[in-house]
């Protein structure tokens, strides 16, 4: 891992994973990862189906404690911290299924995102004018993953398209330092996929982001450097160009489906 | 589905329908004992909203929180007892420490409370039938406690609470009103707080628990808090209905807290509707009035035996409206506005799912 | 309304009749009763540990109105069915309702309010059980203008600690039902050390209170007691608590309800057979709910009464089981049944009470209710059960045994005649005293009236013979 050591040096990581691994049983999901994320970066991961960047990301936001290893997030050691610390200290994640509160509103989805990494989780009164705010800025996360015409409607009567943009504007709510986006934009159209392409790419220049994408076309527009995975482990990195011209990636997974639909969702 | 929790939104034509029917059923409540029967003031409709406040604090969890607890009725119980045990004088069972009756009131629904914050921290890392489990051990906890501590109770109960009421509410016996006020006040009281709580950052994050914790945690709440919490605050809902009890009753025994009244006591929030506070008044005034004038009618088949009739009722409700009497009422709701050619999918916009954008 | 469109107001019709319904049912409660008419209620158990009792016990009461009072049973094999035609004084009474009891506390209190308040009786009889009386007594004292009379409850304290001036008590209590069992077992058996084990409950204990107060008054020492808890289903744990046999005479089994069985079965578990000669019971030893289980075990064993005296051959008895045959023969209740005769008393007392009385209520009715009452099982005192100043009874007591039959079943048999037992036990028990609990009584010395008195019964005929 000469390479990601070289690109470390560049800066002081967000993100520092060293020797992480993920066993299920009998199965590694992920096995002995390092990986370095620098602030503002852009970084996409790749790999087929089972690859493990979803137990990545599990690990990384805290879903799942690890196995083995090490995780550093802002420079804290938070190997051992919960999820709900992890998000206090800047991250937010997006799920492959969108995991949103079915039985609320858009609004209060995104508000809970908003809420949820400030204070006052347990405020048992209504602040009118301290709840207008929170939800001036709910709304205008929606505005901008153009969610805000269903602003009052229930989620669980919303379109699965319709579901993916109420995780990003909750994802983009929280204000984070590192967002994490998994498969953001599985079941979008095209003209819901240009829409997302376009936001990503517009995103604050401070805000980290790792994207696990299947769409080649999206993370290779967005990211600026490509982590590929296989079997739980990371094997090549490097920027999208050098990706687009390795071998070994070809190989595994671009070939035949680069730039077409995968097929299947749930990917390890 | 949870209709409050929402933000304030344009008042669709139920919510309409909904606050009319309401506020002319509280005018006629208000004014009722200057009418009505007195039975009915000091029995059945006191009795409806006491059992409602300890019913409202299942439906408050179970709706809110997804939490379905078994320990409501051995917490609204421990309230009844603490306060028996501390305001009682003379020769009745328990500790009767004669005490002022308002410094008895305090010290139950604060006791009550406290227990609740204990039992809901140990209940709060489980969830779905290892819940109901827990709960369930704290009623049997509650039941076998009360019934073999003499010195806080033995089977018998303690008696003579409604001797020692505050000067408010005086002798429930001969001044049945006072207490029908105090009940409904109170009943009205913890209805609009848990309307309040649920619109607030907790009552919403409450719900966000309800619908997906682990997703919660990521979002940066603390899961096992925010359902101890609730918990608690349940617990301090049902302590209020165990002080009514008690004065209403005058007497409170183990079998108050016996599986039977455990079981009653979800009977009572699942006819009413575990989705809506509403149905916990709703659901209790269905079953204080079956369960006394269903035994007055003569049942020719079943051998006569009007429990297993009530048990038949109760059965059709639940089936008829799995989501219980409030469920029925937001069918029958929908159904009208369909007859009348508006659409399935209006009527259900405008009914359960707000304005459609 | 203006905004509901087209139909939309039908929605309120099911609401509309609905409250249409609940008015109707208020008004109806509202109606008031012609003021000549008494409205009785009759309070028992149908459901819980007693609820077999629910028949023999409204059976009792409406035998006695049915003798004395003109009423007509609907059904002679169905009490429950109902009763017409009752007049006293030139009142119609009504049975305005069955209380239906499950021996639980607040079932109790909802269905005295019930039947009080809702059905609007003046005088209830009943209920069936110890707690529920005491908080049935504790309703009196609050509801003084309402009358009382208890059907068949054992507890000490209705008649005793609480005392309401409206609440009156024809029978003994679980107390005054072992009175001279305790002295049997010290002079027929010759138990000197004994140890008991009770109930954990205000029966249990009032009940184990007779027999520790009778054996130990004659002399004898309760080494140990034992509580295991109402609804036990192990009692294992509570028999190894117990000393083995060869450390005592015998042991009191004061274990009622369905628990008698499992406990007699633990204790053969741990020690072998029961020996009947080193058992002595209440009368659980035989009753309804441990027909199968208990009294063929204990062929031989003595237990305290339950008021009655099943096969006494006096002229009373036979009148008294005659009437119960008239009335409801049909229902093929066993009349000697104390649930029956218990019942049977109040509502007899109740019909002599209100005669008096003129039909009058309340103050009135409690002054003429009757201080003593001709009792088919009472012999003493000229076969009047005499009321003290508690409105409680003082009744004879028939201590009995469990013999087998001619068909070769287990048999109740009388054995002892133990006369005029008061619920005192003579001042031993007190207002001021703790009311049976775990540890009270104490095991003392005392000389009980019946001490010295109390006569062999044999072939349902009192002889003059003193047996303890």
């Amino acid at each position: 891992m000469t390479e990601a050591a070289a690109h470390a040096e560049s800066a002081e990581p967000i993100l520092r994973l060293r020797g992480v691994g993920r066993r299920f049983g009998g199965l590694h999901a992920v096995s002995d990862v390092d990986l370095d994320v620098i602030p503002g970066e852009r970084r996409a991961i790749l790999g087929p189906n089972g690859a493990g960047k979803t137990t990545l990301f599990n690990v990384v936001a805290g879903d799942l404690p690890v196995t083995s290893g090490r995780i550093e997030l802002f420079g804290r050691d938070v190997t051992r911290e919960p999820a709900r610390q992890r998000a206090k200290l800047g991250l937010a994640r997006s799920y492959q299924q969108s995991r949103l509160f079915l039985g609320l509103s858009v609004e209060d989805n995104i508000f809970l995102a908003i809420v949820g990494v400030g204070r006052g989780h347990l405020r048992p009164v209504v602040l009118p004018r301290k709840d207008a705010e929170l939800r001036a800025r709910a709304r205008e996360a929606a505005r901008r993953a153009a969610i805000d015409g269903r602003l009052g409607d229930v989620v669980g009567a919303l379109a699965h398209g319709e579901h993916r943009q109420v995780a990003l504007a909750m994802a983009l709510a929280a204000e984070p330092k590192l967002l994490m986006l998994d498969e953001p934009a599985s079941g979008l159209s095209r003209g819901e996929r240009q829409l997302l392409t376009e936001l990503l790419l517009a995103l604050d220049a401070d805000i980290t982001l790792i994207l696990i994408e299947h769409d080649m076309d999206i993370a290779l527009r967005v990211a600026e450097r490509v982590t590929m995975m296989h079997e739980g482990r990371v094997i090549v990195e490097g920027t999208p160009a050098e990706i687009r011209a390795n071998q070994l990636v070809h190989d595994l997974y671009l070939g035949s489906h680069y730039g077409s639909e995968p097929e299947g969702g749930a990917s390890g | 589905m949870s209709p409050f929790a929402w933000h304030p939104r344009p008042m669709s034509e139920k919510n309409l329908v909904e606050l009319v029917i309401g506020v002319t059923l509280l005018l006629f409540l208000a004014v009722f004992p200057v009418f009505g029967v007195g039975y009915w003031v000091s029995f059945v409709l006191t009795q409806t909203f006491l059992i409602g406040i300890a019913a409202a604090s299942l439906v408050f969890l179970t709706a809110y929180g997804g939490m379905v607890s078994l320990a409501q009725t051995a917490l609204y119980g421990i309230s009844a007892f603490a306060l028996g045990n501390m305001v009682t004088k003379g020769a009745v069972k328990g500790l009767h420490l004669g005490l002022d009756p308002w410094l008895a009131v305090v010290l139950a629904i604060a006791i009550t409370t406290a227990i609740g914050l204990v039992f809901g921290a140990v209940a709060s890392r489980s969830a779905g039938i290892y819940f109901l489990m827990i709960t369930l051990t704290y009623a049997v906890i509650a039941f076998t406690f009360f019934g073999q501590v003499t010195q806080v109770s033995g089977f018998s109960g303690i008696a003579g609470i409604a001797d020692r009421t505050p000067a408010l509410v005086g002798d429930p016996v001969t001044q049945p009103n006072r207490l029908y006020y105090i009940a409904l006040v109170t009943a009205l009281v913890v209805y609009f707080a848990i309307r309040h709580v649920v619109r607030t950052p907790f009552g919403i994050s409450l719900q966000g628990v309800r619908d997906d914790p682990v997703r919660m945690g990521s979002l940066g709440y603390n899961v096992a808090l925010h359902r101890t919490l609730a918990f608690t605050f349940a617990a301090f809902i049902a302590s209020l209905a165990g002080v009514l009890y008690g004065w209403w009753n005058g007497v409170i025994a183990p079998d108050n807290v016996g599986l039977g009244a455990t079981v009653d006591l979800l009977i009572v929030a699942v006819i009413g509707g575990l989705g809506r506070v509403e149905g916990a008044w709703l659901g209790a005034f269905a079953f204080v009035v079956i369960n006394n004038y269903v035994r007055d009618v003569s049942v020719p088949v079943l051998g006569g035996s009007f429990n297993t009739v009530i048990g038949l009722i109760f059965l059709a409700i639940v089936i008829v409206s799995p989501s219980g009497l409030m469920g029925l009422w937001d069918r029958l709701w929908d159904a009208a506005g369909y007859r009348e050619g508006s659409g399935p999918r209006a009527a259900a916009a405008a009914g359960t799912a707000g304005p459609q954008a | 309304m203006g905004r509901l469109r087209g139909r939309r107001w039908r929605i309120l019709l099911p609401f509309a009749a609905m409250a249409i319904v609940a008015a109707a049912i208020a008004a109806s409660s509202l109606a008031a009763h012609s003021a000549s008419v008494i409205r009785l209620a009759i309070m028992s158990d149908c459901k819980g540990a007693f609820g077999g009792a629910y028949e023999l016990d409204i059976g009792g009461a409406e035998a006695a109105l049915a003798q004395y009072a003109h009423g007509k049973p609907v059904s002679s094999k169905k009490p429950s069915a109902g009763m017409t035609g009752i007049t006293i004084a030139g009142h119609p009474v009504k049975i305005v309702g069955y209380g239906c009891g499950n021996d639980t506390v607040p079932v109790a209190i909802s269905e005295t309010k019930r039947l009080m308040e809702q059905l609007k009786a003046d005088i209830m009889i009943g209920p069936l059980s110890g707690d529920e009386a005491v908080t049935i007594a504790h309703y009196a004292q609050k509801h003084p203008t309402k009358t009382f009379i208890i059907g068949t409850a054992g507890s000490q304290d209705p008649t005793l600690q609480i005392a309401p001036k409206n609440m009156f008590r024809y029978h003994g209590d679980g107390a005054q039902w072992n009175a001279g069992t305790g002295i049997l077992a010290y002079k027929k058996l010759g138990w000197r050390k004994a140890a008991i084990i009770m109930d954990d409950y205000s029966f249990g204990w009032t009940s184990a209170a007779g027999l520790i107060a009778d054996f130990c008054g004659a002399g004898g020492k309760i080494v140990k007691r034992v509580f295991p808890p109402l609804n036990t289903t192990d009692y294992a744990p509570y028999v190894q608590q117990l000393p083995a046999p060869s450390k005592v005479d015998g042991y009191f089994w004061v274990v009622g309800g369905t628990g008698t069985g499992p406990s007699l079965k633990a204790y053969e578990s741990a020690y072998g057979k029961v020996d009947p000669k080193k058992f002595v019971g209440n009368l659980f030893f035989f009753f309804q709910s441990g027909f199968a289980d208990v009294a063929p075990r204990l062929i031989g064993a003595y237990y305290g009464g339950f008021g009655n005296a099943p096969g006494l051959k006096t002229a009373g008895a036979k009148q008294y089981e005659a009437t119960m045959k008239k009335w409801f023969g049909p229902a093929g209740f066993n009349v000697t049944d104390s649930f029956v005769y218990n019942y049977f008393n109040a509502a007899h007392a109740l019909v002599i009470g209100l005669t008096k009385s003129g039909g009058a209520l309340g103050a009135s009715l409690n002054a003429s209710l009757p201080r003593s009452i001709k009792a088919g099982y009472q012999v003493s005192n000229g076969g009047q059960v005499k009321l003290d100043s508690n409105r409680q009874a003082i009744a004879d007591q028939y201590p009995q045994q469990i013999v087998k039959g001619p068909d070769g079943k287990p048999a109740a048999k009388i054995v002892g005649y133990v006369p005029g037992v008061d619920q005192s036990f003579g001042g031993f028990f007190k207002k001021t005293s703790p009311p049976p609990g775990r540890s009270q009584p104490p095991c003392v010395k005392h000389k009980f009236p019946w001490a010295g008195h109390i006569k062999a019964v044999q072939n349902g005929v009192i002889t003059k013979k003193t047996i303890g």
